[in-house]
């Protein structure tokens, strides 16, 4: 594919709002996986996640609006701010019919949903507010930020469980390749710390039951580990044509240089236990980037953190590297702050550029025994110095979604 | 009984919950949608708290969003 440039970051993140927040709580490798406490969880066999703190501080959203809205959408609004700040792009200069937002979510907006559900079942059909219409679904944080901006372009929401925000990043640099959209404001967004979603992702069996040390329970590639902790936040990327990148004379981060996807089509839940499809879908986006196994220099791994999960990814990677699957410094930073699940592809691209800017591979955390059949290097618990000119992301969905996007610093 | 303005006041308290705005930006014969931007799930939500508060039902019909303040009160006189 043709390169497309990242000029812009927003990030709202339990590891902090703002991208050098963010960076120096990643960069450090400190926790902010906690105890829920915004209700009682106490029956959950999951009772930890990372929280967004302080997003008021940020936000400039009125509260006539915030009550029409859920979480995930004010996130998405704050960091579509951060974003076009960070890009300094004004929009009252822009043909805002050829501007698109591209987002991805896995859930819908939960936390709102719920309480109308219970007004529902308690005071019947006239308790539910009206509001809940727009609230709840996918695409409403892609509504509101059209609205916000009065953007009307080319635009999209993708559901693809894990997947859902690396997709639409690498859809809206399609889009931009094909000539449809000037630029793009691309990432994703999740809420998912609320009583049903919580409920949801527990039953589906991928969550960490080690509530007792919340700062440890998230452990991707280590042999004890037992699942993923959720978090909640929202990245939100600006992605332009190198035309106008010239023109502007924008700062670029990083461009997106190759994409693959593929599905495993085995099981609703699992991963396919061969890797296949997953190596397949590195393959395609190596193609996609015309580079070699050895142009990559750092890969951000999908990290579930279940015992299948990071068998097959380390198997995967290991297929489609062959002998330089060792030399390359593979990582989950999603360990320190959480897996944000259909938004975890924009952090972890938002991370991925960031580590490129600072020539640092940020840590896979909480690993402490090697398991045999992880055998890569995971960076462990601390961020090593490296020059990282190609970087790859992997994410993986539920129902077999395997998602691949290549950087390539400027 | 209830005089005209103990209704307005009622009716005024109640949009400046529902759409958390100063009593003082209600212009009472200025279209809803134009003075105070009023969507219709606004409409729909001020329908209900007024069916709660003041236990009058409004149809679809009597409570658009292109109606003055004033027209809604004189179609909620209208019903007791």
């Amino acid at each position: 594919m043709e390169k497309i440039a990242i000029t812009g970051l927003g990030v709202i993140s339990p590891s902090g709002i703002d991208k050098r927040q963010f960076w120096a709580n990643v960069k450090a490798g400190r926790s902010v996986v906690e105890k829920i406490e915004r209700f009682d969880a106490s029956l959950y066999s999951s009772r930890v996640a990372g929280h967004v703190k302080e997003l008021e501080a940020y936000s400039s959203v009125s509260s006539r609006l915030l009550k029409k809205i859920d979480l995930f959408s004010h996130m998405a609004l704050v960091a579509s701010e951060m974003g076009l700040q960070d890009a300094n792009i004004n929009l009252s200069e822009e043909d805002l019919k050829r501007v698109g937002i591209f987002m991805g979510n896995a859930l819908g907006g939960w936390l709102y949903a719920e309480t109308e559900l219970r007004d529902m079942y308690m005071e019947g059909r006239e308790g539910v507010s009206p509001f809940m219409a727009s609230a709840w679904f996918p695409a409403a944080p892609q509504g509101q930020i059209s609205i916000h901006y009065g953007i009307k372009g080319y635009s999209k929401t993708i559901v693809a469980d894990r997947a859902s925000s690396l997709m639409a990043i690498a859809y809206a640099a399609k889009t931009i390749n094909r000539g449809k959209c000037d630029f793009i404001l691309a990432g994703g967004m999740e809420a998912p710390v609320t009583p049903y979603a919580l409920l949801c992702c527990v039953t589906s069996g991928v969550l960490t039951k080690n509530n007792d040390n919340p700062h440890n329970a998230y452990r991707p590639f280590d042999k004890n580990r037992d699942g993923l902790a959720i978090a909640e936040g929202a990245g939100v990327l600006t992605l332009e044509p190198q035309s106008r990148v010239a023109k502007r004379k924008a700062h670029v981060y990083a461009n997106i240089i190759g994409y693959g996807t593929t599905t495993d089509a085995t099981n609703r839940i699992e991963p396919a236990q061969d890797a296949h499809q997953l190596a397949r879908a590195i393959k395609i986006a190596l193609d996609d980037a015309k580079l070699a196994p050895s142009d990559i220099d750092y890969i951000c791994a999908d990290g579930a953190g279940t015992v299948i999960g990071d068998i097959t990814e380390t198997k995967a990677i290991k297929e489609a590297f062959g002998a330089v699957a060792k030399k390359i410094p593979v990582s989950a930073p999603k360990s320190i702050f959480g897996n944000m699940l259909g938004a975890c592809g924009a952090l972890d691209v938002i991370t991925t550029v960031l580590a490129m800017e600072h020539s640092m591979v940020p840590p896979t955390i909480n690993y402490q025994t090697p398991d045999p059949e992880c055998d890569l290097d995971y960076c462990p618990n601390k961020a090593q110095e490296k020059n990282i000119k190609n970087a790859m992301i992997i994410n993986r969905g539920r129902g077999g979604i395997n998602c691949v996007l290549i950087l390539q610093k400027n | 009984m209830q005089t005209q303005t103990d209704l307005e006041n009622k009716v005024k308290a109640i949009f400046k919950k529902v759409l958390d705005i100063q009593e003082s930006e209600i212009v009472p014969g200025a279209k809803l949608d134009e003075s105070l931007g009023i969507d219709s799930t606004e409409m729909v939500e001020i329908a209900v708290v007024i069916k709660k508060e003041l236990g009058v039902t409004l149809k679809d019909n009597e409570l658009k969003k292109t109606h003055s303040f004033n027209e809604i009160i004189d179609i909620l006189k209208t019903k007791g």
